[in-house]
C-alpha cells in the first residue's frame, strides 16, 4: 500500500478544502515522543491492556464472585469498605462492587465500541460520497456537516436522552453513534480528495475504470487506516461520554451496571464511601488512557507525518 | 444566612408557586390571613393564630367569616393592605385564566366580599370542618394595586410577578434567576422586624458540592443531608445537624385500572391477591433502614407518623416471601421454570416502576424493590424520569382518565399539597411516592392503599 | 480577502439556520411539554389546555416551527416556563458568565499548551518531553466531571484554598468594593477555569510541539542556527512565531468541546452559566429554553470558528491576497 500523503499544515488543508474549518480535529491527545524508538512499546502495552479488558468483559460471568445485581444483605452488608470477602467493597444496596465492575466492563466497552462502529460506518460512507461526488453536492453536504459540528454535542445528547428518558441501551448506542460521525466523515472526505489526485487514481480514471471501482480499490483502503485510528480515539471519548451521561443519571438504566452508572451511585457520597466512586473512576481513566495511547501510538506508527486526525469530545 | 438548595424557584407569585424554594420564599414575602399553629390542627379555627387578619368572626349560620385586617399592615411599597386585596387574591387564585395550582382545593368557597376597607368576608357554599383552613391556608394575600392592570392570562409571563411585593416580614432584595435569591428584613413591618437581616438562597445543583459548601462555611444551611454523610457534618466544628420530623410519607402505589379502559381492572394489579403478594415480598423494615438508617419510621397508613392521630395499631401485612410465592401461585401466576419470570395465560409478570431521578431516596427504594420482587419472579423495569416532570405515558393517564388520579387527602391537611404522584405507564401500573425532602417517615404500600386507586 | 470574508460570513449564517432547525425538531419531538409536569399536577386539565393553546404547544409541529422561526428572526427566542422569563433575557444574563469562564479557560489552555509544547520541542526526546506528554494525556483521559469533582473536593474542601463552587460570595459580594468584587469573581473562577483548561491543553500542546518540530528543520531556522543563535532563542523567537499560526485555528476548533466540557464543569461548580441553565431547563422540560441554549451554544461555536478563520486569513499572506 502506498503511504498516504496527508495534507498536514492547516494552510494546505485550507487549499484542499477551501475552508479553514475543514481542519480536522481540535482534541488531539499528545503522543508518545521519540516515536521511532518508543512507539512499539506503548502500542503493545496499550493493546495488551485493551485485549485484557475485552477478555474480562467477555468472561465476566466466570470471573465475578457474585451476580452483579444481587443484593446480598441490604442491612448488614451495606456500603462495606474493601475486605477479603469483597475486594472492592459493596455499594449502598449491598451489591458486590467487584462483580459490578467486571460486568460493567461489558456495558461500557460494548456501548462505546458499537457506537463508534456505527459512527465510523456512517462517517466513512458520508465522507466517501461527498468526496467522490464533489462539486455542488459536496459543498451542500459539507455545509450540513458544519452545522452538525456546530451543535454542542454534549448539550444535544443530554437534552435528547433526558427528554426521551428512559432510553433502552440500543437507542443509547444509536443516539451516541449518530451524533459522533461528523469528524470521521471530514477525515474521510479529505482523504478521498487527496487520493483522487494521486497518480494511480488519475491513471485508473484515464483508463476508464468505473468510479465505484476506484473508490473500492484505491480510496477505501487508504481511508480505512485513519478511520481506524480515529475510531480508537473515538472509543476513548465515548467511554467518557457514556460515563458523563450516567453521571447525570440518563445513561444505562438501573440496575444495569456500567462504569458510569456505578460511579453515579457513588458520586454523591464520595467523601464517606469513597470506594464506590473511586474504582469505576479508575477503571474509566485507565481504559480511556489505554485507548488514547493505542490510538496515538498507532497513528504515529502508521504515519509519522500526520499531525491531526481523531475525534472531538 | 445562606441556604444552599439544588434548584431555583420557578416563580414566587403565590398562585403559581409549586416548588420547595418558591414555597419557602413565598412564606417570607407574603402573608396568609391566619397561620396554622404548631399543633397542626386544621379543623375549625381553633388551631389558627392571627397573621394579616388580627381577628375574625363567623356568621351565625357558619357559612361566612369576616376577617379584620391588621390596620398597621403595609405592602412593601408602602401602600396599606385593604380588604379589596383579599377579594382580589381570591379572584386570581380561582381565575382559570391565571391557572393557579390550587383552584381545585378551594372549590368549597363561594365568594369573597368587601364589607369595609379593612374587613373582608369569605362566603362558603357548604359547611365543612376544614372550611376555615381551605381559605386561610391556600390563599396568600397579594396586592391588588400592583397587579390589577395586567390581564390575568399574562400574569404567568409578567415580570411584575417577580418583584415579590407582599406584606411579609421580609422583602425581596434581589433575584438572579438560577443563581441566587436574596430577601432582606422589612424593617417597618407590622409584625415587627425579623431576627435575620438577610437570607440568601443559593443554587448548587451538585449534591457533593452543596455539602462541601456547607462544610467549608460558604453555606449556612442545607436542608437534606443523606444519612450516610451525617458523620461529616457531625465531625465539623461549625455545623450541626438538626433532625426534625417530616410531614411526609412514601408509599408504593398500584395502578388498579386498565390503561386503556378505566372501567376495567388492571390485568396484574386488579387482583387483590397479587397486590398482597407483592406487598408481602417487600422487606419494608430492611429497606427503610437501608435508605434512611435509623431516621426512618415505618408508617401504618396513609398518614405521617408525626401527626397526633397516626394510628399504629393497624394490622400490617407481614414480610413473608414464601407466603407471597404461594399467593402468586394460587392467583395463577406461575414460574415456567425455577427462577424465571412468572406467567399467567402467556402474559409475563412484568411492569414498570416510575421514579423521579431527582430524588435519591426514591431511586434507592426503586432499586431495592426491583431486586426483592425479582426474587419472587416479578420483573420490574425502573423508569427514571428526569426531574419533577412527567412523561407522556403519565399524561395519558392524567388527561384521559382523570378519575384514576383524583384523591383528596385534606383529612391529612397540610400534606395534601405535598403529594405529587410520581408514576406509571400505559401498560400498567403505578408507583407512587410523594415528594419529600426530609425522611423520617416512610411507608411502602399496604394493600388497598393505592391512592391512585379508583376503588375504595 | 473581502470575498473570502463575505463567503465565510454567509456560510456561518447558513450553519446557524441549520442548527436552529435541527435543534428545534430534535427537542420539540420529545414527549411532553412544559405544562405536563408533576409540580402543577393540581392544575386542572382545562387550564393546562388553555396554556398549551396560549403558547402554541397544541399546534402541529410544522406550524410551531414556522412560528418559532418567525420569532427567532425577530430576535425572540421564546418564553421560559421554568424561569418565567423570556429566553432571550435568560441567555443575555447567563451567556457572558459562560463566555467569561470559557475565555479564561481558553486563554489558560493556550498558555499552558503553547508553553508545554515549546518546552517539549526544546527538550525533544528527553524524559521531560515524555513525562509532559504522559501527564497531559492522563489529564485528557480523565472524565471532565470527575476531574471537576476531584478539584472541588481537594482544593475547595480538604484544603480549602478556593471557594467550593458558585460565581461570587453569595453573602458579601454586593457589599464589596469594585476591586473586591473582581477579586471575588476571580477566586471563584480559578478552579473551574483550570479544570476546563487542562482538558483541552493536551491537544494544544501536542499540536504546538509537532508544529515546532516541523518548523525547526526549515531553512530560516537553519540560517539562524548557522549564525550562532542559541537553541532556546531559535525556538522562542523564530520558530514559535511561525508555529503559532495553526494554533489559532485549533483554538476555534476546540470550542465545541469547551462548550461540552463547560456543561459538566458548570454543573459541578454551580457556575451559573449556559450549561447550568441548560441542565435546569432540561429537567423542567422547558423546551424553548433548552432549544435556546442549544442554539446559543451553536452560535458561539460558529462565531468562534468564523473568528478563528478570519484571524487566520488575516495572518496568512496567501489568503490575504484573495
Amino acid at each position: 500500500m502506498q503511504p498516504p500523503i496527508r495534507v498536514s499544515a492547516p494552510a494546505e488543508r485550507l487549499a484542499a478544502s477551501g475552508l479553514a474549518s475543514a481542519v480536522t480535529s481540535a482534541q488531539i491527545p499528545p503522543d508518545e515522543p521519540a516515536r521511532a524508538r518508543r512507539t512499539p512499546t506503548a502500542l503493545w502495552w496499550s493493546l495488551a491492556f485493551i485485549v485484557l479488558l475485552c477478555l474480562i468483559a467477555l468472561f465476566a460471568p466466570l470471573l465475578a464472585p457474585y451476580s452483579p445485581n444481587e443484593q446480598l444483605d441490604i442491612v448488614g452488608l451495606k456500603t462495606r469498605p474493601p475486605s477479603f470477602a469483597h475486594p472492592l467493597g459493596t455499594d449502598q444496596y449491598s451489591r458486590d462492587l467487584l462483580s459490578r465492575l467486571l460486568f460493567g466492563a461489558r456495558i461500557s466497552l460494548s456501548v462505546a465500541m458499537l457506537a463508534v462502529l456505527l459512527s465510523a460506518t456512517v462517517g466513512t460512507a458520508y465522507g466517501l460520497v461527498a468526496g467522490y461526488l464533489g462539486g455542488r453536492v459536496d459543498a451542500i453536504m459539507m455545509r450540513l456537516l458544519d452545522a452538525c459540528l456546530s451543535i454542542p454535542r454534549v448539550l444535544l445528547l443530554v437534552a435528547l436522552l433526558a427528554l426521551w428518558s428512559p432510553v433502552p441501551l440500543g437507542a443509547l448506542i444509536a443516539i451516541i453513534g449518530f451524533t459522533g460521525w461528523f469528524e470521521v466523515s471530514r477525515l474521510v472526505r479529505a482523504e478521498v480528495l487527496s487520493v483522487m489526485q494521486r497518480d494511480y487514481a488519475l491513471a485508473a480514471r484515464a483508463l476508464g475504470t468505473p468510479g465505484l471501482r476506484i473508490v473500492w480499490r484505491h480510496v477505501l483502503p487508504n481511508v480505512l487506516t485513519p478511520v481506524f485510528v480515529a475510531a480508537t480515539l473515538g472509543v476513548a471519548n465515548v467511554i467518557i461520554l457514556e460515563a458523563g451521561l450516567s453521571y447525570l443519571g440518563i445513561g444505562a438504566r438501573a440496575p444495569t451496571a456500567s462504569w458510569g452508572s456505578i460511579f453515579f451511585d457513588g458520586s454523591d457520597a464520595f467523601q464517606t464511601t469513597w470506594w464506590i466512586a473511586l474504582f469505576p473512576g479508575l477503571a474509566i481513566i485507565m481504559t480511556v488512557l489505554a485507548f488514547n495511547v493505542f490510538g496515538t501510538a498507532l497513528r504515529d506508527a502508521l504515519d509519522p507525518h500526520q499531525l491531526a486526525g481523531g475525534d472531538a469530545r | 444566612m445562606a441556604i444552599s438548595v439544588p434548584a431555583d424557584a420557578a416563580t414566587i407569585f403565590p398562585p403559581h408557586v409549586f416548588d420547595q424554594v418558591g414555597r419557602a420564599v413565598q412564606d417570607q414575602l407574603f402573608d396568609r390571613l391566619a397561620d396554622i399553629s404548631d399543633d397542626l390542627n386544621t379543623i375549625g379555627d381553633k388551631g389558627f393564630k392571627p397573621r394579616l387578619a388580627d381577628r375574625w368572626e363567623w356568621s351565625r349560620d357558619s357559612l361566612s367569616v369576616a376577617f379584620h385586617i391588621n390596620p398597621r399592615a403595609r405592602w412593601h411599597d408602602g401602600q396599606p393592605v385593604r380588604a379589596s386585596d383579599v377579594r382580589y387574591s381570591y379572584r386570581i387564585f380561582t381565575d382559570p385564566k391565571v391557572g393557579s395550582n390550587v383552584t381545585s382545593e378551594i372549590s368549597t368557597i363561594d365568594s369573597v366580599s368587601v364589607r369595609d376597607s379593612l374587613t373582608a368576608v369569605v362566603w362558603y357554599k357548604q359547611k365543612r370542618p376544614e372550611a376555615f383552613y381551605d381559605f386561610v391556608y391556600q390563599i396568600y394575600i397579594v396586592p391588588e394595586h400592583v397587579y390589577k392592570d395586567i390581564p390575568p392570562e399574562q400574569l404567568r409571563t409578567s415580570d411584575v410577578t417577580r418583584k415579590g411585593i407582599g406584606s411579609g416580614q421580609f422583602r425581596l432584595a434581589r433575584w438572579d434567576a438560577g443563581q441566587r435569591l436574596e430577601i432582606v428584613a422589612d424593617t417597618a413591618n407590622y409584625r415587627g422586624r425579623p431576627k435575620l437581616d438577610r437570607v440568601v438562597w443559593s443554587m448548587v445543583p451538585d449534591a457533593g458540592a452543596a455539602l462541601a459548601q456547607l462544610l467549608n462555611g460558604q453555606a449556612d444551611f442545607l436542608e437534606f443531608v443523606p444519612p450516610d454523610q451525617l458523620r461529616l457534618v457531625d465531625s465539623s466544628k461549625a455545623d450541626r445537624t438538626l433532625p426534625y420530623p417530616s410531614l411526609q410519607y412514601a408509599f408504593l402505589g398500584f395502578n388498579l385500572v386498565d390503561a386503556k379502559d378505566a372501567t376495567r381492572p388492571h390485568s396484574i394489579f386488579g387482583d387483590r391477591q397479587v397486590r398482597r403478594a407483592l406487598s408481602m415480598a417487600l422487606d419494608r423494615k430492611a429497606m427503610l433502614q437501608n435508605v434512611y438508617g435509623t431516621f426512618g419510621r415505618m408508617s401504618y397508613g396513609p398518614f405521617p407518623r408525626s401527626l397526633s392521630y397516626a394510628d399504629t395499631t393497624l394490622h400490617l401485612l407481614p414480610y413473608d416471601v414464601n407466603a407471597a410465592k404461594v399467593l402468586l401461585d394460587s392467583a395463577g401466576w406461575r414460574e415456567p421454570s425455577p427462577g424465571a419470570v412468572r406467567q399467567k395465560n402467556g402474559r409475563p409478570l412484568r411492569f414498570s416502576l416510575t421514579l423521579p431521578l431527582s430524588s435519591r431516596p426514591r431511586v434507592a427504594f426503586g432499586v431495592l424493590i426491583q431486586e426483592q420482587l425479582r426474587r419472587i419472579g416479578a420483573q420490574v423495569d425502573l423508569d427514571q424520569v428526569q426531574g419533577k416532570y412527567m412523561r407522556r405515558a403519565f399524561q395519558l393517564q392524567i388527561d384521559d382518565a382523570p378519575a384514576v388520579w383524583l384523591y383528596d387527602l385534606s383529612t391529612v391537611a397540610g400534606i395534601q399539597r405535598r403529594i405529587h404522584p410520581t408514576v406509571l405507564r400505559a401498560d400498567g401500573w403505578s408507583i407512587h411516592l410523594p415528594d419529600w425532602t426530609i425522611p423520617p417517615n416512610e411507608r411502602i404500600a399496604r394493600d388497598r392503599v393505592g391512592l391512585g386507586g379508583a376503588t375504595p | 480577502m473581502r470575498r473570502y470574508v463575505a463567503a465565510r460570513v454567509g456560510q456561518s449564517l447558513i450553519v446557524v439556520l441549520l442548527v436552529t432547525t435541527v435543534s428545534f425538531f430534535l427537542i420539540r419531538l420529545a414527549p411532553g411539554d412544559p405544562f405536563s409536569f408533576a409540580g402543577e399536577m393540581a392544575m386542572n386539565p382545562a387550564v393546562r389546555d388553555r396554556l398549551r393553546a396560549q403558547f402554541g404547544y397544541n399546534r402541529p409541529m410544522v406550524e410551531q416551527f414556522v412560528l418559532f422561526v418567525g420569532n427567532v428572526a425577530r430576535g425572540r427566542l421564546g418564553y421560559s416556563h421554568s424561569m418565567h422569563r423570556y429566553v432571550g433575557d435568560v441567555i443575555v444574563d447567563v451567556l457572558p458568565r459562560t463566555l467569561l469562564l470559557m475565555s479564561v479557560a481558553l486563554l489558560l489552555s493556550f498558555v499552558i499548551g503553547v508553553a508545554v509544547g515549546a518546552l517539549q520541542a526544546l527538550r525533544r526526546g528527553t524524559w521531560l518531553d515524555r513525562m509532559l506528554s504522559s501527564v497531559l494525556l492522563a489529564f485528557y483521559s480523565i472524565p471532565d466531571f470527575w476531574l471537576a469533582l476531584m478539584a472541588l473536593l481537594a482544593l475547595g474542601y480538604w484544603v480549602p484554598i478556593f471557594p467550593a463552587g458558585g460565581m461570587v460570595d453569595q453573602i458579601m459580594h454586593d457589599y464589596m468594593s469594585l476591586g473586591g468584587r473582581i477579586r471575588d469573581v476571580a477566586a471563584h473562577l480559578v478552579l473551574p477555569a483550570i479544570t476546563l483548561a487542562l482538558l483541552s491543553a493536551a491537544g494544544i500542546a501536542r499540536y504546538q510541539r509537532d508544529a515546532l518540530l516541523d518548523v525547526l528543520p526549515q531553512d530560516f531556522v537553519r540560517t539562524a542556527r548557522a549564525k550562532g543563535v542559541g537553541e532556546r532563542m531559535i525556538v522562542l523567537k523564530h520558530a514559535l512565531r511561525n508555529a503559532l499560526l495553526p494554533v489559532i485555528t485549533l483554538l476555534g476548533l476546540s470550542l465545541p468541546s469547551l462548550v461540552g466540557g463547560a456543561f459538566f464543569i458548570e454543573k459541578v461548580f454551580a457556575w451559573p452559566g449556559m450549561g447550568y441553565v441548560a441542565a435546569n431547563a432540561i429537567a423542567s422540560r422547558d423546551y424553548d429554553l433548552v432549544t435556546g441554549t442549544v442554539i446559543a451554544g451553536g452560535i458561539v461555536v460558529t462565531l468562534g470558528s468564523l473568528l478563528a478563520d478570519l484571524l487566520y486569513a488575516a495572518a496568512d499572506p496567501r489568503l490575504r491576497a484573495r
